[in-house]
């Protein structure tokens, strides 16, 4: 069978990697993290477990000795994915491992991809995004060891990776609960989606097919669909509607005069000048500054309390990815790696709801909702915080 | 009042020694109640760290070294599995001894741990020192006063994304850890349920073992009268909050907060976020006196109410006859465990885990 080391184990895509691919008789997963506290998640299996430090290559060959296929699924900062590299290429080539495939990402082509853009698109890492930048320079630094290794490597660019424990399906829900959700051009922009699962298959596809070898494949899903799409199923299994979500757009604020002074006030060089002084001089000219940029309101204990409405802040991140209008191909990934989703979307969300409701998220049944959802015909329910921590409480 | 310093001795540097005990026993020292004397781990790298905080104490090669003649108490923090031996081993030799959670890694260990205590001079107390934190200790108040009525159901969640600096994997392994989250954090929890509620009727119980250990568990517990539900995690982040819903009002309580509880009443506009205080009577009249422990002083109180049990001035508050009764129902989970349901599994999937399951019976 075949022997592959999963590194980043512990992750989204790791951990599910690991289920999948060990339940699923798919191949002899090894798991390798970073850190033994890592190994918690994985130890509902009885696996050949290790850990080992992606930026250690002495630690990551003897991790990956006897595997054929080595996955680098380590998430991290800049320094990580760019550290790791290689590491874990000569720790491969060490070991005498066949195949790396590298976990890049869609976003080398940016959040909103031009029409037409596919894996032969020239990459920029000038982009406004820094993790774009990061990962168009990971690609080509492992291309490079590459050229000069014998370890064979696949690339994967992954669209937005969605399912159980996805940050994408978390993170819209917490916002949900917090009221802090927001819609970009009202979720109609495309959303280059892939469930975790299809991606896994296009793991295991890129590790066994012979001519994958100093490839690049965009992997998605089989359906077109919209941030909507992927958000209606989640706002509806909380018993919200889509349209009662704000729509917001994002616009660039520079720091305001208050934080401006504050700024300058804190440096080094103002701390430095202003020590010049008699301490009495300056906590005097701080206090007159405090009341200049915090006026005090003699009206405030006859004031009535409002409803607190906070605005969600919305990210240069989540505002392109909401206007993208075009769907990445993985028409490469079909013809050369026989790649075909194997989980369609409208499962893929039930499978995502499913395990909201497994992590403890106040997800309503699906008799619940039936039910809720005629009444919300009748009567549309409000978008309220109150009301889910009522269901909690 | 205590007359000389107690002389402790410390079986285990691992994670909860340093975390925990360590700060604990130095405060204890500075106040002049304790001295520690012995240290032993098989580590060398843990005695050395705990050394360099303890610089007077002996470090043993084995606790047979653990005698009257050096220690009075010995506080026993080593792996779950060495917790039976090395326990009744020390009571034999005329310690008192407190035992860290779990108290054992089955019942019939707990079982001759009670045997060996009831033969020995020594106490021996066991590690659940959550029933020490003010806001436990209220609500069992509120409960027992009927302050929410007939108690009509339960909710706790708790866990999140395992980070606890583990020394070796042999914690997350099956033959030797013997359980998951249940047995690791859901004894703290099922103690303070039956600490709270009395012993419950039945509990149904699920968890994700497939051929390791239970990472993620749910329990529905039946008790007299009311049901309740119990989810805990290593992989998830939960609410980590208690909720009790009773006939007059509700009660929340977020875990380990030490000195804080939210009460609400049924048709009631208003909830109550009350933080605890020692209550006095002032010219006739009560007030708040001091804040209530915090968690770190919740913490060193379990040991101090150890020593003063140790001088006959106090009764334990967990004895090994309380330790035992979580690690019962833990008992009673994992022989009537069935797999949880993880609806994002393919149906083959979920077939292959159905028998991975049944290999963890």
């Amino acid at each position: 069978m075949l022997k592959i080391a999963m590194l980043g184990a512990n992750g989204f895509i790791g951990s599910r990697a690991v289920e999948m691919m060990h339940l699923g008789d798919m191949a002899e997963v090894r798991p390798i993290v970073r850190h033994l506290s890592s190994l918690a998640r994985l130890s509902r299996f009885d696996l050949d477990c290790r850990v080992a430090d992606g930026f250690d290559q002495t630690a990551i060959s003897t991790a990956v000795q006897g595997c054929d296929v080595v996955v680098h699924a380590i998430a991290g900062d800049r320094k990580t994915i760019l550290g790791t590299l290689a590491p874990v290429y000569a720790a491969a080539q060490q070991a005498g491992v066949r195949r790396l495939i590298y976990l890049s990402s869609a976003s080398v082509h940016g959040q909103a991809p031009a029409p037409g853009t596919d894996e032969t698109s020239p990459l920029s890492d000038r982009q406004a995004i820094a993790y774009n930048n990061t990962k168009v320079q990971a690609e080509r630094a492992i291309r490079q060891l590459r050229q000069r290794g014998d370890v064979e490597l696949v690339i994967l660019r992954p669209g937005i990776v969605l399912g159980p424990r996805s940050y994408w399906v978390t993170s819209f829900a917490e916002a949900l609960l917090q009221q802090q959700a927001y819609l970009v051009n009202r979720g109609q922009g495309i959303c280059n989606s892939v469930y975790v699962d299809n991606l896994i298959h296009a793991i295991y596809l890129a590790a066994t097919n012979a001519q994958a070898d100093q490839q690049t494949f965009i992997i998605g899903d089989r359906e077109q669909v919209t941030w909507a799409d992927v958000y209606r199923p989640i706002v509806t299994a909380f018993d919200i509607d889509l349209e009662q979500i704000p729509e917001m757009t994002y616009t660039y604020t520079s720091p305001s005069l208050e934080e401006r002074i504050e700024s300058v006030l804190a440096s080094k060089a103002s701390l430095g000048f202003l020590s010049l002084f008699p301490n009495h001089w300056r906590q005097a000219a701080r206090s007159a500054m405090s009341t200049l940029l915090h006026p005090a309101s003699t009206t405030e204990e006859w004031r009535m309390p409002e409803s607190i409405q906070t605005t969600p802040a919305v990210t240069l991140e989540m505002a392109l990815l909401q206007q993208c209008q075009y769907k990445l191909p993985h028409t490469k990934a079909e013809q050369l790696l026989g790649y075909c989703p194997i989980v369609p979307f409208a499962e893929a969300s039930r499978r995502s709801i499913a395990w909201l409701k497994f992590a403890g998220f106040p997800v309503i049944s699906s008799h619940e909702n039936q039910l809720r959802s005629v009444q919300n015909n009748l009567s549309k329910p409000v978008y309220s915080s109150k009301r889910l921590e009522e269901k909690l409480i | 009042m205590i007359a000389t310093p107690v002389r402790v001795g410390l079986v285990g540097c691992g994670a909860v020694s340093q975390l925990y005990y360590a700060p604990a026993l130095k405060e204890l020292e500075r106040l002049g109640l304790i001295r520690v004397s012995a240290l032993f781990d098989p580590n060398a790298a843990s005695v050395t760290q705990l050394q360099q905080i303890f610089s007077q104490a002996n470090i043993v090669r084995d606790i047979s070294a653990f005698s009257r003649d050096a220690v009075d108490l010995a506080i026993v923090a080593s792996p779950p599995k060495f917790h039976a031996v090395q326990t009744i081993q020390l009571l034999n030799a005329g310690l008192s001894v407190l035992c860290e959670k779990p108290m054992a890694n089955t019942v019939a260990e707990a079982e001759a741990m009670i045997a060996a205590v009831d033969q020995a001079e020594g106490v021996l107390a066991i590690g659940l020192f959550r029933r020490f934190l003010p806001a436990t200790q209220a609500i069992r108040q509120v409960l027992s006063l009927g302050v929410l009525g007939e108690v009509q159901s339960f909710e706790c969640y708790e866990g999140d994304f395992f980070r606890w600096p583990v020394q070796s994997p042999n914690y997350f392994k099956r033959s030797t850890a013997q359980g998951g989250v249940l047995l690791d954090i859901g004894v703290h929890l099922l103690d303070l349920l039956l600490w709270w509620f009395g012993n419950p009727i039945d509990i149904q119980y699920e968890d994700d073992a497939m051929g390791g250990v239970d990472v993620n568990c749910i329990l529905q517990c039946q008790f007299a009268g009311f049901t309740g539900t119990v989810r805990l995690s290593r992989d998830c982040s939960l609410s980590n909050r208690y909720v009790i819903r009773g006939s007059k009002g509700w009660l929340n309580w977020t875990v380990n907060g030490a000195d804080n509880v939210q009460i609400g009443f049924t048709n009631s506009h208003f909830a109550l976020d009350t933080k605890i205080y020692y209550g006095v009577q002032q010219s006739g009249l009560p007030i708040l006196a001091q804040p209530a422990f915090n968690f770190e002083q919740s913490f060193i109180s379990q040991i101090g109410n150890v020593i003063a049990a140790m001088h006959g001035q106090e009764s334990l508050l967990v004895p090994a006859s309380e330790g035992i009764r979580s690690l019962r129902w833990i008992e009673h989970c994992y022989h009537h465990r069935t797999l949880m349901a993880m609806p994002w599994f393919s149906p083959a999937e979920a077939n292959r885990a159905q028998q991975l399951s049944l290999s963890c019976e």
